[in-house]
């Protein structure tokens, strides 16, 4: 199975609005699934700040997330 | 020790607070303020009460209080009606208010039997309860609310921990019996007894407590057409509190841009509190006395509301805050603007003339965002070196103690009370003799101020940046640092 990429944005308005919990939560998702994430960080994604947190999942951007969103998109497709 | 969770609750207010600050810069605030509350929330949008015209109610309420008025006292006014009557009339009294619109009104039954009862041959809690008021009922106990006087003894002596304590958030979160509630169940602040830190708004998980804001005053003199000119102090906590890999230098570098006329380190004040704060307590030890530190307005208020006899030794060493502020003052007209992790700072500035505006960090963080500035991609630096290790060390607990050993050249014997519960648990020994001291160091939040209400990052992690920092200083005591004199 191909590793999942997972980028997070850290501009401003995501860090404002909980981009540092979802990076803890992946942090989480990483070492309870050993090498079915990659975790990356990215300044700004699409440049939907009123949408924030964002993130990119597979090449698919997420908007409003929550840590427990974000978890679920995640292991979904991990299963 | 976790950061302050970025919650639903915390995401309105800091919405709310964005495009406050987004229309005062974009001139837009007269005509699309009250488009906020369907900005905000959009017919798809996630509910949590009754209906979308609540939710928007709270928010406008929200609004009000964002504005500077007591949302109680103005129910009738819209937020334009308000927007229009700022600066002709004083705002708020109190910092912190209950929004009751947003309050749940949680239950006040305060024991209450779940369903883990197992209706026991033994029935200790029928018992134990001094008034009779548990009976059985369907193979459960049950507590009659109008005979419970509250005592706790069925809980106690449960061997099934059957009995549910039930406090309020706001009513557990507070740590100096301040909260309570009325007739209609709705939260109530005791102002009497109240020492403003704010652990209750962040305990409230409907957000129905909160604090008024200077946001759209500081955001109106930032504007480009605006000539007032502003310094920022930052204080000792700022760093890491914007992001990761953000630098002192960065902030100090993207403040001035956004239209700050310059930037100081508190520590800077920090340095001048401390130094000023040794000869007084060498001054109470030659008398026999001892010192308790000033620099947390909050422990100072719970000495003066709760320990009339030690208020003597209270420092009158004027706050890190308060210092830096009068340092601006004595070299320029600028306006002044505390930007720290602190809600109780906001009360202390309204003693002192010097200090103009008190920001939080997550409100300065918003109007950065509202300024269209994205720190993460920001490449400038701007030397930022106005304190010694001494003063930057103010930001965490012990930290204040640490500065004290080091800059009194006796055997020092230092307590710290790290929180309010530990402030309380040392005041209540020394106030019964029994424990022994030089000097107190009191902070009201956990972690010290790195641990605030308005904080952005953990405290551990504070700490640690902060340390880091601290070691990058050009001087290590506070005596040596040329900017105090």
């Amino acid at each position: 199975m191909d590793i999942i990429k997972v980028e997070i944005c850290i501009g401003t308005p995501c860090y404002l609005m909980g981009a540092r919990e979802l990076i803890e939560e992946m942090r989480k998702v990483e070492t309870e699934h050993i090498d079915k994430i990659k975790l990356k960080t990215a300044h700004c994604i699409d440049d939907c700040c009123d949408k924030a947190p964002v993130a990119k999942v597979d090449n698919q951007i997420y908007e409003d997330l929550t840590p427990d969103k974000l978890r679920e998109i995640v292991l979904k497709k991990i299963k | 020790m976790a950061a302050n969770p970025v919650s639903e609750v915390v995401k309105i207010k800091r919405k709310i607070y964005i495009e406050l600050a987004r229309q005062v810069l974009e001139n837009t605030i007269e005509d699309k303020l009250k488009k906020i509350p369907y900005k905000i929330l959009k017919e798809k949008d996630e509910r949590y009460r009754c209906c979308i015209h609540k939710e928007r109610a709270i928010i406008k309420e929200r609004i009000k209080l964002a504005l500077g008025f007591d949302p109680q006292l103005h129910k009738e006014e819209t937020p334009s009606d308000l927007l229009q009557k700022r600066g002709e009339e004083d705002c708020c009294n109190n910092i912190i208010n209950v929004i009751e619109l947003a309050c749940d009104s949680c239950p006040i039954d305060k024991y209450t039997v779940t369903d883990s009862c197992r209706n026991c041959v033994a029935h200790k809690c029928v018992n134990v309860c001094p008034v009779d008021a548990i009976v059985t009922i369907q193979n459960k106990a049950f507590i009659d609310q109008k005979k419970c006087i509250e005592c706790g003894r069925c809980k106690e002596v449960c061997p099934y921990g059957a009995i549910h304590e039930n406090i309020r958030p706001c009513v557990r979160a507070c740590s100096v019996d301040a909260l309570s509630s009325n007739s209609d169940r709705k939260a109530v602040i005791d102002y009497d007894k109240c020492v403003g830190c704010g652990s209750c708004i962040k305990a409230c998980p409907f957000g129905a407590i909160s604090d008024s804001t200077e946001l759209v005053t500081v955001c109106r003199s930032l504007k480009k057409d605006n000539d007032d000119k502003l310094s920022a102090l930052l204080a000792p906590s700022f760093v890491g509190q914007f992001g990761a890999k953000i630098s002192p230098g960065k902030i100090k570098s993207a403040l001035l841009e956004i239209g700050f006329d310059e930037v100081i380190e508190v520590g800077l004040g920090a340095d001048m509190t401390s130094l000023e704060e040794r000869d007084e307590l060498i001054e109470k030890l030659n008398k026999d006395e001892f010192l308790l530190s000033s620099c947390c307005p909050s422990f100072k208020k719970l000495v003066i509301n709760e320990y009339k006899d030690l208020i003597k030794n209270i420092s009158n060493t004027f706050s890190p805050m308060v210092k830096a502020a009068q340092k601006v003052k004595k070299a320029s007209d600028n306006k002044t603007v505390f930007i720290g992790p602190c809600i109780a700072k906001k009360s202390e500035a309204t003693l002192f003339n010097s200090v103009d505006y008190v920001l939080t960090f997550e409100e300065l963080l918003c109007i950065i965002v509202a300024a269209d500035m994205n720190l993460a991609s920001y490449d400038q630096q701007k030397e930022l070196n106005d304190a010694s290790k001494h003063g930057r060390q103010f930001a965490y607990s012990g930290g204040l103690c640490q500065v004290m050993q080091s800059i009194t050249n006796f055997d020092l014997e230092t307590v710290k009370g790290n929180g309010l519960d530990e402030c309380l648990d040392l005041l209540n020994k020394k106030a019964e003799q029994e424990i022994d001291f030089d000097f107190m160091e009191g902070m009201a939040c956990s972690g010290g101020c790195a641990g605030g209400p308005a904080v952005l990052n953990k405290p551990q992690v504070t700490k640690k940046l902060v340390e880091l920092f601290a070691d990058k200083a050009e001087y290590v005591k506070a005596e040596q640092n040329e900017f105090t004199a």
